[in-house]
């Protein structure tokens, strides 16, 4: 009886002719979320398996599965030889021995003598009579036994299956710049992404000492945690601080944010060429903040010719929440450092800023030398 | 780094660390082993604890709990001793005081908070009115932390005991002791002092209890170290290094204290009044200069300081999660003040040139803070 973990893929069989590279992607990504673990990775038709782990390390692995993207769902389960005999030594330890339960068989291999419902009853009558304490119950069962007759002679026995991250495998779907600050917003913003299969890399900017490093040590942690799901090694971080203060000093209050976005945006695009990203993702939800209005979008993406993602646009603050707690960014993301953003901030910021008074006001400074100057402060941290 | 938080935590003293070396790396048994090397471990506590009592109280009438920090000796102090009716302490105390008395509540005692002044001391006679005959316990914070503003805690003290007997008198002594020069009163049961602020190490506390109080029960249990009031193998390297500098502070605590009350004031003279505002009363600890650049951060003077090469605090380092101090606001000051505090704090070691570089440091941040 070997202990596996039986891991489904989504969306990949989908893929018609691209099913060979999408599932080398997916193959590889699984691997790189074990990597440190001893284990071993099998293809079978349909599905993996992990196998040849340590027993303590079980509960991990199932962790570190559920964070794959592409995985449909996956079980922790026995294989074992296709008689009888083991299958029911396999069910007897993943079935409970008291309650409702039933047995319910898919056969991959139709040569195998008894059909699907003559094994669950076999299987079902053996059950019954080592736990006098269990019930059968075919229709809302408190426990369900799967066992899945496979081709070569094995046969998998699982007794849940638990629901995977879904989406498509990262690194299917090209690469984009994560303009991460340390809310809750950006890290949800960038988990959406590579959900559908985006590598992420992640910019961060700063106005030290306006910020403190504590603000950036929260964001090396949520780009941390995020690239269990996302990936990536680095963060890049871009001091904005002397762009504020020439704001600041020589704009328009109320354009305070709305000129500082379009030079994050410049920055930001530059950053991405730099490393290969074909997009800007952001954490935008439309109308939450004053940046975030129609007028406010416009305003940067007129600065810009990469597209920019904004995968949170029609979310409302509760949802953001809601996925940022089950990612796991939510509770870092909370703690009380003061964000770029924060530090300058005007008493009213214009909601529906036009384009001509900006690029008057923005005509006040010397971008090209301010970008160029942030462009140079530009660092790299580990985030591993 | 010209260094100016020791009011946060201050550099240990090389010589006492020298000297306490043995204590890590040869005698490094436990204290209560039975054979020469536990005793002789144990010898250097007594040892410890004796001169460390001397320095401010009479040690026949007084015992010294070690423990593992300033704020553990509070939490002792404040839920030992109050355990029924109300407990009186002061809305300028740190942390370690207004937490615990705020937790009093869910253990069924009525905390009351008397107001403080403009300087961080404590209304004195708002104080004695919340005293009453079911006071069981009044805390009173002896330097406050973050004005440097001291209470007269043995006449505090002695009138608590003159409304109700009964009532046990605590006050938190953390930024007192090695600085001023001052005796325990009798009417002072219990006393708390650390040993980072003073030049040893972080990890190391001490209670002081008045002997004839006996009702204190212990905080931790367990293999009856300390007379049984606080359990756990001794930290002796700790203890030791506690115990060598505070003899090198009360070795010349006047000198230091007249010489640093001149810097204070030396400093207060060289800031620009434009500038900044002063929070600190002239007559307050020597060691703590509270000013306030109104209208900017203190949170980003603090930082522009340390890339000019001074590290000054902020209302309280302890505190430095929540926006405003809780204790300056508790004193009457407007958002803008609070907003741009920061907290000059000496050692004996800090010399006229380090005054007046970091005058000139502060000065320069907030002329050029917002660019």
């Amino acid at each position: 009886m070997e202990k596996v973990v039986i891991v489904r893929y989504a969306e990949i069989h989908l893929k018609g002719k691209n099913r060979g590279y999408f599932e080398r992607v997916f193959c590889v990504n699984l691997e790189k979320a074990l990597k440190g673990m001893k284990h071993e990775l099998r293809r079978t038709s349909g599905r993996y398996l992990i196998a040849a782990f340590e027993e303590s390390d079980a509960e991990e692995i199932l962790s570190r599965v559920s964070r794959v993207f592409g995985v449909h769902s996956y079980s922790l389960g026995y294989r074992v030889p296709n008689d009888l005999d083991h299958i029911f030594e396999a069910a007897r330890a993943v079935c409970p021995t008291d309650g409702t339960f039933k047995v319910e068989t898919h056969r991959a291999d139709k040569r195998y003598p008894m059909t699907s419902l003559e094994l669950s009853a076999a299987i079902g009558a053996r059950l019954l009579e080592s736990s006098p304490a269990l019930r059968v119950d075919v229709h809302a069962p408190q426990h369900t036994v799967y066992l899945d007759i496979r081709e070569e002679g094995t046969a998998l026995v699982f007794g849940s299956f638990e629901e995977g991250a879904g989406g498509m495998p990262v690194g299917t779907s090209s690469k984009g710049l994560l303009l991460i600050s340390g809310g809750i917003d950006s890290p949800v913003a960038g988990y959406m992404m590579a959900k559908r299969g985006m590598e992420v890399e992640y910019l961060h900017f700063h106005s030290y000492p306006y910020t403190n490093e504590q603000a950036k040590d929260k964001v090396v942690e949520l780009a941390r945690i995020l690239s269990r799901y996302a990936g990536g090694e680095w963060l890049s971080t871009v001091k904005v601080t002397h762009i504020q203060e020439e704001i600041h000093k020589k704009c328009a209050p109320e354009l305070n944010v709305t000129l500082l976005r379009r030079f994050m945006f410049r920055i930001a695009e530059r950053v991405a060429k730099k490393k290969g990203a074909k997009c800007l993702i952001t954490g935008e939800s439309l109308g939450q903040v004053a940046s975030q209005t129609m007028e406010g979008i416009t305003s940067s993406n007129a600065v810009v010719t990469l597209p920019v993602l904004r995968p949170l646009i029609g979310f409302d603050k509760e949802e953001i929440i809601v996925r940022a707690k089950k990612i796991g960014t939510f509770d870092t993301s909370v703690l009380p450092y003061e964000d770029c953003c924060t530090v300058f901030l005007p008493e009213f910021p214009a909601i529906k800023p036009k384009l001509s008074f900006i690029e008057e006001e923005e005509g006040k400074l010397d971008v090209e030398g301010l970008v160029e100057e942030a462009l140079a402060s530009c660092e790299r941290i580990s985030i591993h | 780094m010209i260094y100016l938080d020791n009011a946060a935590t201050t550099r240990p003293s090389q010589g006492a660390l020298a000297r306490a070396q043995t204590y890590l790396t040869d005698c490094f048994y436990n204290p209560s082993a039975l054979y020469h090397g536990g005793a002789e471990a144990h010898r250097l506590l007594r040892t410890a604890r004796a001169s460390l009592l001397s320095h401010i109280a009479d040690p026949a009438a007084y015992d010294l709990i070690f423990t593992s920090c300033g704020t553990e000796a509070d939490a002792q102090a404040v839920f030992g001793a109050a355990r029924r009716g109300n407990a009186v302490t002061t809305a300028g105390e740190h942390a370690a005081v207004h937490e615990s008395f705020r937790e009093l509540k869910n253990r069924g005692v009525e905390p009351r908070f008397a107001p403080v002044l403009r300087d961080g001391s404590v209304d004195e006679e708002a104080l004695l009115a919340m005293v009453d005959d079911k006071t069981s316990l009044v805390s009173v914070i002896h330097v406050s932390n973050e004005t440097g503003a001291v209470n007269d805690i043995a006449a505090l003290a002695r009138r608590v005991k003159q409304k109700n007997p009964r009532t046990v008198f605590h006050s938190d002594g953390v930024q007192a002791f090695g600085k001023l020069p001052f005796r325990l009163s009798r009417d002072i049961d219990l006393y708390t002092v650390s040993a980072h602020k003073i030049g040893a190490l972080k990890g190391t506390g001490a209670l002081l209890k008045r002997k004839a109080y006996t009702a204190l029960p212990p905080f931790v249990y367990g293999g009856g170290q300390e007379n049984g009031m606080r359990s756990g193998t001794e930290n002796v390297f700790g203890i030791a290094c506690f115990y060598y500098a505070a003899e090198e502070k009360f070795a010349c605590l006047k000198e230091d204290g007249a010489r640093l009350a001149g810097y204070r004031e030396l400093l207060w003279e060289l800031l620009g009044h434009d500038l900044y505002t002063r929070i600190s009363p002239a007559d307050g600890s020597p060691y703590i200069l509270t000013v306030s650049a109104a209208g900017k951060r203190g949170e980003t003077l603090q930082r522009m300081l340390w890339d000019r090469g001074v590290a000054v605090g902020t209302g309280s380092a302890c505190n430095s999660k929540k926006p405003h101090s809780r204790v300056l606001e508790a004193c009457g000051y407007p958002t803008a003040v609070l907003d741009g505090v920061l907290r000059v704090s000496f050692s004996p070691a800090t010399s006229e040139e380090d005054v007046r570089a970091a005058a000139a440091a502060m000065n320069d941040a907030a002329r050029s803070f917002g660019g």
